[in-house]
Formats: C-alpha cells, sequence, structure tokens
C-alpha cells in the first residue's frame, strides 16, 4: 500500500481563543481526491493553508509526503499546487506573463509554451494579452487554477475551486480536477456547498465546529444544483 | 531562466508598465534638492557638506519608497504567499526584490546626483565621480534593510510610516559614514580620507544583505 500523501496527526489550530480545527485526523492516499465541506467560518481555508505550509498548527502536525508541512523544502514545495481563495496573479501583468512568470518559479524548462498550453486547457487563450485586472473574477479563477496546476504537482489543494464560475468554467474545472487524479495526483478541495462523488477516488468529509468527520448528505442536499451539477461533470 | 531573473524582470516590467515608483523617487529627490538649496541660501550654502547631506537625505526618502513599492505590490492578490509556495530559495526572492529596489535608487540617485551638480553649483569632474561607488554602496545598503523591512512593514496598516522609524535607525551609523565620504570626496580629499568610511560602508551592506538573505522568507510571511 502507498504511503499517504497527506497525514495529520491531531491537528489542531486556535485563532487567539477560538479553536478552528481540533485535534484532526486525516490520510489521503496518492491518486485519491477529498472534498472538504464546511460552512463560512469552519476552517476549510485554514486546513489548506495548514497543508500547504502557510500556516502552521497551534498542536498536532500535518506531513506532506512524509515531511513536516513547518519544515518543506523546495523539492517538496515543488510539488504541491494551492488554489487560494486570493489568485496570486499580478493584476498588472497579462494572463500569458502570469502564467510564464510562475512556470519559470517552478523551473519549467519552455515557460512560455506551458503558459500557452495552459491558457488553451482553461479556456482562456483569447485573453492571453489581457490584463489580470480587465479580467472578469471568473476568468481570473480559471487563471489561477492554471497557476495551480501549471507544473503537474503531485498534491492539489483548492479552496472553493467552482466559486465565481459559470457552467463552462465549472465543466473546465472538474475536466482538470479528473486529469489531476487520473495522473496519479491527489486532490484535496474546499467547498461550501453539497459534494459529488465520482467513482471511489472521492472521500467526503465534513467540517464543522473544528471537527472533521464523514459526510453524509441529506436527501434535498443530494439533487441540489451544486452537488448534481458537479456530479455530472466529474462523471465525463 | 533562474527564479531570480524572473522575479527580477516581472518587478522592472511591473514599474515600466504601470509603476511610476522611480518617477516619484525622481521628483522627491529634485523636492529635496530644492529646498536644501533655498533653506540654506543665506548659509555657507554651496559647499561640499551641504551638497553631501542634500543627496543623502533624497537617498534615504527615495529608498523608503522604492522598497515599499517593490513589497506593496506583492501584497495585491495575495502574491507574495504565491511567491513563497514556489519552490525557490527565499535568500534568491530576497535578492531579487533587493536588486529591483537599487536600480530604482540608482536610477534616482542618478537624477539627485545631476541636480546636485546644477543646484550647489559643482563641477563635473574627478571629485564627483568619486561620489558614485560611494552613493552606490549606500544605496545597497539602506535597499537591503527597507527591503527586508517593508517585507514586515508592507503588512502593517501604517506601513508607510512604520518603515523609516524602522530602516533609518538602523542604518546611521552607514549613513554617517556615506555622508562623511560623500563631502570628503566632494571636497577633493585623499582616497585615504574616504577609505575608512568606505570600510564601514562595505561592511553594513554585508551585515544587512546577509540579515535580509536570512530573514526574509519570515518577515515576509504572513501567518
Amino acid at each position: 500500500m502507498s504511503a499517504p500523501v497527506v497525514e495529520t496527526h491531531k491537528l489542531s489550530m486556535l485563532y487567539g481563543q477560538s479553536p478552528v480545527l481540533r485535534e484532526i485526523d486525516f490520510k489521503l492516499l496518492p491518486g485519491y481526491g477529498a472534498f472538504v465541506i464546511g460552512g463560512n467560518g469552519a476552517g476549510k481555508s485554514t486546513l489548506l493553508r495548514i497543508l500547504a505550509g502557510m500556516a502552521a498548527p497551534t498542536a498536532g502536525g500535518a506531513l506532506i509526503f512524509g515531511r513536516d508541512t513547518r519544515r518543506m523544502s523546495a523539492r517538496y514545495r515543488r510539488r504541491i499546487g494551492m488554489m487560494a481563495h486570493q489568485s496570486f496573479l499580478y493584476p498588472n501583468l497579462t494572463a500569458r506573463e502570469n502564467l510564464e512568470f510562475y512556470a519559470a518559479l517552478y523551473g519549467l524548462p519552455e515557460p512560455r509554451v506551458s503558459a500557452e498550453t495552459w491558457l488553451d486547457k482553461v479556456g482562456m487563450a483569447q485573453f492571453a494579452d489581457a490584463r489580470v485586472r480587465a479580467v472578469s473574477r471568473g476568468m481570473e479563477q480559471r487563471l489561477s487554477a492554471a497557476r495551480a496546476l501549471i507544473a503537474d504537482p503531485l498534491l492539489v489543494l483548492l479552496d472553493e475551486p467552482f466559486a465565481s464560475l459559470d457552467s463552462d468554467g465549472a465543466a473546465i474545472m472538474a475536466r482538470l480536477i479528473r486529469e489531476a487524479l487520473d495522473r496519479g495526483a491527489s486532490v484535496v478541495a474546499a467547498m461550501h456547498g453539497v459534494p459529488a462523488i465520482a467513482g471511489t477516488d472521492f472521500q467526503v468529509f465534513e467540517l464543522a465546529r473544528g471537527h472533521l468527520g464523514p459526510f453524509t448528505p441529506k436527501e434535498e442536499e443530494t439533487t441540489a444544483w451544486t452537488g448534481a451539477r458537479i456530479r455530472s461533470l466529474l462523471h465525463r | 531562466m533562474s527564479p531570480f531573473a524572473a522575479v527580477l524582470r516581472k518587478d522592472l516590467r511591473l514599474e515600466l508598465r504601470g509603476g511610476n515608483s522611480t518617477l516619484s523617487l525622481v521628483a522627491l529627490s529634485l523636492m529635496v534638492m530644492a529646498v536644501m538649496v533655498f533653506t540654506q541660501a543665506e548659509a555657507k550654502s554651496h559647499d561640499a557638506e551641504s551638497a553631501a547631506a542634500a543627496i543623502w537625505i533624497a537617498m534615504v526618502f527615495s529608498g523608503v519608497i522604492g522598497a515599499t513599492r517593490v513589497l506593496t505590490a506583492e501584497r495585491e492578490n495575495g502574491c507574495i504567499r504565491g511567491l513563497l509556495l514556489c519552490p525557490i530559495d527565499p535568500a534568491g526572492l530576497y535578492a531579487a526584490k533587493l536588486c529591483a529596489a537599487f536600480i530604482f535608487m540608482a536610477i534616482a540617485e542618478a537624477a539627485a546626483m545631476l541636480m546636485m551638480v546644477l543646484f550647489f553649483n559643482l563641477d563635473f569632474g574627478v571629485p564627483l565621480l568619486r561620489t558614485a561607488p560611494i552613493l552606490m554602496l549606500g544605496a545597497l545598503g539602506f535597499a537591503a534593510a527597507a527591503t527586508l523591512l517593508a517585507a514586515i512593514s508592507s503588512r502593517t496598516r501604517a506601513g508607510d510610516m512604520i518603515l523609516p522609524i524602522l530602516a533609518v535607525p538602523i542604518y546611521v551609523p552607514a549613513l554617517i559614514a556615506g555622508v562623511r565620504a560623500t563631502a570628503a570626496a566632494l571636497g577633493g580629499a585623499p582616497m585615504g580620507a574616504i577609505a575608512q568610511w568606505l570600510k564601514i560602508m562595505v561592511a553594513f551592506d554585508i551585515l544587512l544583505v546577509t540579515a535580509g538573505c536570512l530573514l526574509f522568507e519570515y518577515a515576509a510571511r504572513e501567518d
């Protein structure tokens, strides 16, 4: 059995005196996806930031590829692609320049070619020379996904990946998630809405009052637009 | 392309495209020079010491603004987080930001030197040429301190105010050495007299650049 890509041990996080995450134990194997569902302020983004090494837990710990997230070297950071609430894109650079810049930082051999390829993949080729400042939120979200995935990371962390996307954008995002899983990457996606499970390679968790547990959908939730729509997109 | 080159090229591109920080620095330098000349009109205005003081005042102000701009651009859309997530050495990232801040300061200083010659009625000649390496050393040291500290101050609401409060006291010894060396160079003093001040500046530059390389990752982190 493969070693887990993500493994947390009694992971806890406090903001001031308020606990956001409480003793979370979680494992994710290579090639599997996990949806973490929770309401506003549930701690989903905090969990992803800890897994990305952007924040340190108050207690417990998280291992990514067997390494403590607090001491991840560049070699291990290269394996992680993170799509956060903020796009990490420079508003005064064009879509192409932004992707080319990040491709260069990830040491890809042909940054320009990689940028062009990913602009195509996220349906943004015609806006390649538009400055990020001038594109819509949904388009920026697509570019943010391209930025996160441009180096083919082995662990993909997505914070609200379907937010602000129209149906075409949601289809593209679902395809990108599926492609990442197909090439053996693991995916952790934090979402507000009810998840949809496409196949057995997805686990769904609910984060509530700081505790992470298995998610059991209510009948009305499984037929909600987000769940049904995303499920059908992922099955394509 | 190395990460260092990629970050530097991106910063220069942003500056050429939308930024006006270099123009602001040049305008600020012009203002400082003009104020210094007019406020000293009835004193011993046109001597080497006054000129040296004026150009260093201009340099410190332009350094504060230049370093702030270089780091502020990274806060928009959380780009600094994106950079720190990338598999790049934080020291390389710091070096690229320092290099960008230094280039902006060097351009402003070149303009300030020209104004110094005009406002203080100096000659274009060997003494002026001897001030160039002194000012470059000064710009490097101040940019090194200001870039590191701007990584902290740009996270705060009153960052523009905090940066000079943090940076100037740290830089005071090198500032004194720089002003003395510049005045000596403009006054035609022998190299031996200038060298003792230059040693202090070089030592400070090494100290500040090393501290920046080691500490930038922690200064830039938001968590």
